[in-house]
């Protein structure tokens, strides 16, 4: 009985999580769907040919994956080592530096773009993709160093001393034992970094200045003309990489979980 | 030491992951900022804005960053295919369009950069006109006298009052004109009988309160509040009993006429969809009002009247536009470059190449997606391919769109632009919140 109401609780699960998403494939492959008709009765892939002609959706979409790539990349390298200090060793201050980390998610990113917008026309950064990596780095940073650590927090330096001790070289060391037994913590701080550089916005519009154009820019242009289908249609190619990263690395993961638990 | 001699380790490799990358982060961005300044130094040295064949020749190769609303996917296949091409066939130049949210963001990329002293900038040309061109040209941010320069210029008529003023502002030779606009009502022919319309304001009274909830206008204080602004100016016109007295600014004739609109926009508003407490805050909110029947009547300022939004799916095929006999707001709309402009010779051809008569002709079509009306005088145009192809294609306006004659019977223009915030502060305070 108790089965019964869970697996029926999970359907209406999924049903919640997919009903929007069925609902942007009605309106992208439709058009005059107005009330009061229940489902659309023009079917229709024109809008999906127009944006696909659009001669900004594929750039947009192919340097969005760019900048999101490179922004998972960095921010893990910048975290790697911050997490470390945080996740083991008790300092003075450690609480003060957590908050400067986390101070980019507290600061609304407009008063934070205004002025980087400034100081990146200056420095000619401005409308670069190098700019809005950099940019991009601020809000992701805090989600890379916070999974970071708390896996650190659970890691046990001792492996890294046996192998120490069984004469493995530093460099060994690093990328057998450490990397190894984080890889799942630091595939999940990638895919934060990628999501959030994905799905920004403002920082992009700010510091792109509209020579960097990625799909977050183009959907809000097109939400502001207010086209149900185009809107859909630009709403499925956003979310379709995230659903198919994820996806990919949820087994990933997976996988490495159960062979983590197998080690131990 | 173990401690010490791991995080050195770390720590170079950090160095040794970051070199690559760093470098492959700063290669786009040399490579897509250098063809932009170089051209630009040489542009400015060269083109001479009196001998046209110079601007062509500085112009060739380059990038023109055209700034552009961005929220009509019909009018942007509009620029990419007819803009776009043009401009590479015939002059080699390729066109960047950078579409925006609101043209207010183009406006204040160019502000960011004066501030931080960039130059040359991003922006080569701006779809603008009203508040925003204003905003540029008291900042002294625009370049200077071009627009009669350019050889279009001549097909334009700038002794038209409702050309060198914008919004009352003069134009002053900082933007030329692309198309024009005039404000009109559009209903479904499938729900309404043509001869039930109402044709003047107080028709329009009568009928909203025998239709209780259906009938609505926009917010004319948002960011797509000109529509509604206009709505309400045309029944200033109407009550004042005239549209010429408002071109100039004049303190005591608004205080004499506003109370009679404030009370005529109050009686509507308990007439009104949803009984006037909130109103569609653009013209795209009230175009899905009144496709999903929940108001009869939409607005438009497209010469074509409901055949670009049939065209986009957004109105049923039924839908006809109208307006009333009188006091139908028209204006144009406009482009111009920054003065900080990386190629101001390719924002040059192209503002020209707005103005070809062909590609006026194409504009008007609501096949093709635009929309909105000529900005050249049908009159001054001399060659006769050109004429017809003018002429022809106004008669192509198809059903959905008002009547020409219709059009120019009820035109007026738009007031000076003190009114504009009389008439928003005065509708929030009271008809809003009354």
């Amino acid at each position: 009985m108790k089965h019964f109401v869970t697996s029926k609780f999970r359907y209406i699960l999924y049903l919640v999580l997919v009903a929007p998403l069925l609902l942007f494939i009605a309106y992208a492959f439709s058009t005059r769907w107005f009330f009061p008709q229940p489902f659309p009765i023009e079917w229709t892939m024109e809008t999906f040919q127009h944006v696909f002609h659009d001669s900004q959706t594929i750039p947009s979409l192919a340097q969005g994956l760019w900048i999101a790539s490179l922004v998972g990349l960095l921010s893990l390298i910048l975290a790697l080592p911050a997490a470390r200090v945080l996740g083991l060793r008790k300092f003075r201050g450690r609480q003060l530096v957590w908050l400067l980390f986390f101070l980019p998610t507290i600061i609304p990113p407009l008063s934070v773009g205004m002025g980087l917008n400034i100081l990146f026309l200056r420095v000619g950064l401005a409308g670069t993709i190098a700019g809005v990596v950099l940019a991009h780095i601020i809000p992701t940073l805090p989600y890379t160093i916070f999974t970071l650590s708390s896996a650190y927090a659970r890691f046990d330096e001792n492996y890294e001393f046996q192998a120490l001790a069984l004469g493995a070289s530093p460099w060994h060391i690093f990328l057998n034992v450490t990397l190894r037994m984080m890889t799942p913590s630091l595939v999940v701080a990638a895919l934060f970094a990628f999501l959030i550089s994905w799905s920004q916005y403002l920082l992009t519009l700010l510091i792109g200045g509209g020579q960097v154009i990625t799909l977050p820019i183009l959907l809000f242009s097109a939400a502001s003309g207010g086209n149900p289908s185009v809107i859909a249609t630009l709403s499925l190619l956003f979310i379709a990489p995230p659903v198919l990263v994820i996806a990919v690395t949820a087994r990933q993961l997976n996988q490495h979980g159960n062979q983590i638990r197998e080690q131990y | 030491m173990k401690r010490i001699v791991f995080l050195f380790v770390t720590f170079a490799l950090l160095l040794a992951a970051c070199a690559p990358s760093a470098a492959t982060v700063i290669q786009p961005a040399v490579a897509t900022d250098q063809p932009a300044t170089t051209a630009s130094t040489l542009a400015a040295g060269e083109f001479d804005i009196n001998n046209w064949e110079s601007v062509l020749t500085s112009a060739r190769g380059q990038t023109v960053n055209w700034y552009i609303w961005g929220g009509s996917d019909t009018i942007n296949a509009f620029v990419d295919n007819f803009y776009g091409k043009a401009l590479k066939e015939k002059y080699d130049i390729t066109l960047n369009r950078v579409p925006v949210a609101d043209t207010v963001d183009a406006v204040n990329q160019v502000l960011s950069e004066k501030q931080a002293g960039k130059d040359p900038g991003a922006v080569d040309l701006i779809w603008i006109n009203g508040e925003n061109f204003f905003t540029l040209k008291q900042a002294d941010l625009l370049y200077k006298d071009w627009a009669q320069k350019i050889p279009n210029a001549k097909l334009v008529n700038w002794d038209n009052p409702a050309i060198k003023l914008d919004f009352g502002h003069p134009v002053d030779n900082q933007e030329s004109p692309w198309s024009s606009a005039q404000f009109q009502f559009i209903y479904d022919s499938a729900r309404t009988n043509a001869d039930e319309l109402p044709h003047s304001y107080a028709d329009l009274k009568t009928w909203a309160c025998e239709h209780p909830g259906r009938f609505t206008y926009v917010d004319p204080t948002g960011s797509g509040g000109f529509l509604g602004a206009r709505f309400i100016k045309g029944a200033l016109y109407e009550l004042s009993g005239g549209a010429e007295q408002w071109l100039n600014f004049d303190q005591s004739l608004w205080d004499k006429n506003s109370p009679a609109l404030g009370s005529y926009l109050n009686d509507l508003k308990l007439c009104l969809w949803r009984n006037g407490e909130t109103y569609p805050k653009d013209e795209s909110e009230l175009v899905n009002l009144f496709a999903n029947n929940e108001v009869d009547f939409s607005m438009t300022n497209d010469i074509t009247g409901a055949g670009r939004w049939i065209n986009d799916g957004r109105m049923p095929a039924t839908a006809r536009a109208f307006v009333f006999n009188q006091y139908m707001i028209g204006d144009f709309n406009y482009v111009a470059i920054p003065l900080n402009a990386p190629n101001k010779a390719a924002a040059l051809v192209l503002a020209n190449l707005l103005l070809e008569p062909e590609l006026q002709a194409a504009q008007i079509l609501p096949e093709n997606g635009f929309g909105l009306g000529y900005a050249i005088d049908v009159t001054r145009v001399t060659d006769s391919a050109a004429l017809s192809a003018l002429q022809s294609a106004a008669t192509k306006l198809g059903d959905s769109a008002t009547p020409a004659s219709d059009l120019a019977k009820s035109l007026v223009g738009d007031s000076a632009a003190e009114y504009q915030t009389l008439v928003e502060q005065g509708w929030s305070k009271f008809v809003l919140q009354k």
